[in-house]
């Protein structure tokens, strides 16, 4: 059993703040995703949990017992390092079964297993090739043999960006490789994987640690992160949004359906999960808007609050010629631009709201009936359910420019 | 007009034991953005270099706005770079990077202010001129790359894995933005790549390139839809692949095919009666292109139109949710796996573990004669 406490962490070097205040927590056999981008204190944290740096304050717990102080050797981890740092004049199984030897287990021993894990690996029959005549692939499977072997008795594994190295083709396959293993009834690891793509991170979590400027953003599971974002920066982070600045109204308790009828000043409210509530909008166009939210989210924002409503761009629904008026949550636009990405067609669809233009990315299957009829110069609505629209209180212009930034 | 061609060109190196670009031939119209895509190795680069001036071809020509370049060299071809790792000058502002070029062509300075502002007034970076490019992000960078470039009249952009040092994020959304600008500039556009998911996104055209050769080129909906080989199906977007032969011939160039050991018979299409009875075939078909349905679906009580519509059964093994897809990973009875994406907010009762009904509908399956060697075709080198 493996589980994993980290309190109340923060580490700085000189004077940058890589760490400020980390606590969470880990689960026996649980795939734990860290998320961030470049700087996020990722790497830092995993070097913590390593123990090949220590924390200035705050301790790390390995199934209640601190280890803070135990150096990385004790704490019986499998590594796996983004460069995989093999060495290049052994072969495969002399590599995979150096830290073995280290270990000081009887040889025969040693060998079963590493027959094992090549097994496992699909690398059977490389036994003798050197890393140079291993393509990439293979080589992140070597390297990862050899933190398996190291597992036996803790059983977790640690990956800092185990796949970033490899081609697009090869770094899906292995995803999903990479999972089974973990999930495989002989291993049945913990594991604790940094990276800094969101779509890896979705594909294999069980939970997921966003982490930014060295601070824990949010933790859940792919679908919480995902579909209720804790903020702007977590709903950026995990895919293509657009975003509408309003203000909240909560002044009576109409529904849905009489708010068409109705103007401005409406409220609508209907449990509809138990922790969701419908939360009506103005975005400053004729009609009212609304989108279901969090409660605690809800109970966080007053009657007149500037808001922001976030709707990801594969979560607009679109329609041909102005049918705003027979759907909820909709805006008429232009298509101005469309691509053909494979999976999606994305689109930009330009939008009227009181004068002012905007953009908005708006992505749907590709079918041939998009791929005929939706083409660029089209007039569209576009309508979002209104479970997944997700609102924030206004973090202000600075924030919202800092999130956006591309310079 | 700069339209690219390159006719029968080759590339030797080392005295022309390795043989890095195989006699081919292309052509890029103006104002296409057009995507070199292909795996480490493939002569993407070379050919690359062949078309800036920075090599010459071995054999063939190049062609540039339909003159023969030979003996021109880079800086008089027209063109702009953006690579990588910028060749930015730090320790010069962001308005003498753009305004460096110019002088050293020895323009008047009237000329050298309104050329430079127009520059920087369309990529966006007019309010930074007094800025270092210490303050910019890669993307920034590359902003300023293509305003340098375009205040020396390049008509041509030639860019060697633009956005390889990007964070994921950033580079998703980003790319859009780098489209937009080269289209919105009319520049054509050589963008190299390995990056099949970025090829797809915002090129106009993709040359898939393997073993110095052109495999096919087309617009990615041409190349995604019809790939004219299994390596381009396996390499650009997500594919299953399944063996088999061919059972029976039928009319109307159909056939029957067999899944091996004892999988599913599938009808599929005889594109031109290329097959032949026994034949051993390799289908693909898209992950998206798979409909699941519970065992129990009225197919004859539906309104949709299922006519053509391939069904079998399989296993649903795992499904995962990934935010705008879902994927669903099935097994048939002899052991083969594939995979199914739907949206990600697609509604589904299935259990996993669960037996279900698999649908492809019949212009979605392609059919390959197997290879020599599968599993090469299927490396993705």
């Amino acid at each position: 059993m493996v589980r994993i406490e980290l309190k109340n962490i923060s580490k700085s070097f000189r004077r940058f703040k890589a760490l400020k205040n980390i606590s969470l927590e880990i689960k026996d056999k649980e795939y734990f995703i860290i998320l961030g981008p470049t700087g996020a204190g990722k790497t830092t944290l995993l070097k913590i949990v390593t123990g090949l740096i220590k924390p200035d304050s705050g301790d790390i717990i390995f199934n209640g017992k601190k280890v803070t102080d135990k150096t990385s050797g004790e704490r019986n981890l499998g590594f796996m390092f983004e460069n995989y740092a093999l060495f290049p004049h052994m072969n495969v199984v002399k590599n995979i079964s150096y830290s073995g030897r280290v270990h000081a287990r009887d040889s025969t021993q040693t060998q079963t297993l590493v027959e094992q894990v090549l097994m496992m690996t699909l690398l059977t029959g490389r036994n003798d090739a050197f890393p140079e005549e291993l393509s990439g692939g293979m080589k992140q499977r070597v390297a990862l043999c050899r933190a398996l072997l190291n597992l036996e008795q803790t059983k977790l594994l640690i990956l800092d960006e185990p796949l970033k190295a490899l081609d697009a083709g090869l770094r899906m396959s292995l995803r999903r490789e990479l999972l089974q293993m973990a999930k495989s009834k002989e291993l049945n690891l913990t594991v604790i994987h940094v990276t800094n793509d969101e779509q890896e991170a979705m594909m294999v979590a069980d939970r997921i640690a966003i982490m930014n400027e060295g601070k824990l953003i949010q933790i859940g599971t792919p679908h919480e992160i995902y579909y209720h974002p804790n903020n702007l920066f977590v709903a950026n982070f995990m895919s293509e949004i657009n975003y509408f600045e309003g203000i909240c109204i909560k002044n009576k308790e109409p529904t849905w359906d009489i708010h068409k009828k109705s103007k401005q000043g409406d409220m609508f409210f209907a449990q509809i999960h138990e922790d969701s509530v419908p939360m009506p909008l103005d975005l400053g166009f004729e009609d009212m808007y609304a989108a279901f939210v969090r409660e605690d989210i809800y109970h966080d924002i007053n009657h007149g609050d500037e808001v922001l409503l976030v709707v990801r761009a594969n979560h607009f629904k679109i329609r041909l010629g102005d049918r705003v008026k027979e759907k909820k949550n909709a805006l008429l636009g232009k298509i101005i631009r469309r691509k053909f990405m494979g999976v999606f067609y994305r689109f930009e669809v330009l939008i009227n709201i009181n004068g002012k233009k905007k953009i908005i990315v708006v992505t749907i299957p590709a079918t041939s009936e998009v791929h005929n009829s939706f083409v660029e110069n089209s007039e569209v609505t576009i309508y979002f359910p209104k479970e997944l629209g997700i609102v924030f209180k206004h973090p202000g212009k600075e924030i919202i420019n800092e999130i956006f930034k591309l310079e | 007009m700069p339209s690219i061609e390159l006719v029968n060109v080759t590339k030797t190196f080392n005295d022309g034991k390795v043989l890095a670009v195989d006699n081919i031939s292309l052509k890029i119209d103006d104002g296409d953005y057009v995507f070199l895509l292909g795996p480490t190795g493939c002569g993407k680069t070379t050919t690359l270099r062949m078309i800036a001036g920075l090599e010459n071809p071995t054999k063939g020509k190049v062609l540039i706005g339909g003159k023969d370049v030979e003996g021109i060299p880079p800086e008089d071809r027209d063109m702009g770079f953006i690579f990588q790792h910028f060749e930015i000058f730090d320790h010069l502002t962001v308005w003498e990077n753009v305004t460096f070029g110019l002088e050293m062509r020895g323009y008047n300075d009237d000329y050298i202010i309104e050329e430079a502002e127009k520059a920087l007034n369309k990529v966006g970076l007019l309010d930074y001129v007094d800025e270092y490019p210490s303050i910019f992000g890669n993307p920034g960078l590359q902003k300023l790359g293509i305003a340098r470039a375009i205040a020396t009249g390049a008509k041509i952009l030639i860019m060697d894995e633009p956005l390889g040092s990007l964070d994921p994020k950033v580079s998703k959304v980003f790319r859009h933005e780098l489209r937009n600008l080269i289209k919105d500039l009319g520049l054509t556009a050589i963008h190299v790549t390995h990056n099949q998911e970025e090829a797809l996104a915002i090129a106009d055209k993709i040359i898939i390139m393997r073993s110095g050769q052109i495999l096919q080129m087309g617009t990615p909906y041409e190349l995604y839809e019809n790939p004219n080989s299994i390596f381009v199906a396996n390499f650009l977007g997500e594919t299953n692949f399944l063996q088999g032969f061919v059972l029976k011939l039928l009319e109307d160039n159909k056939m029957n095919i067999w899944i091996r050991l004892g999988g599913p018979k599938i009808e599929c299409i005889n594109f031109n009666n290329k097959f032949n009875l026994d034949d051993n075939i390799v289908i693909s078909f898209r992950y998206e292109d798979v409909y699941l349905f519970p065992l129990d679906y009225d197919f004859e009580g539906s309104p949709y139109d299922w006519t053509n519509m391939q069904n079998f059964r399989a296993d649903l093994e795992a499904s995962r949710f990934i935010g705008a897809t879902k994927r669903f990973y099935l097994k048939l009875d002899n052991g083969d796996r594939f995979l199914s994406i739907k949206p990600g907010n697609f509604e589904e009762s299935f259990t996993i573990g669960e037996e279900i009904i698999v649908g492809i509908h019949l212009n979605d399956i392609h059919v390959f004669k197997t290879p020599e060697n599968l599993f090469n075709e299927l490396s993705l080198t």
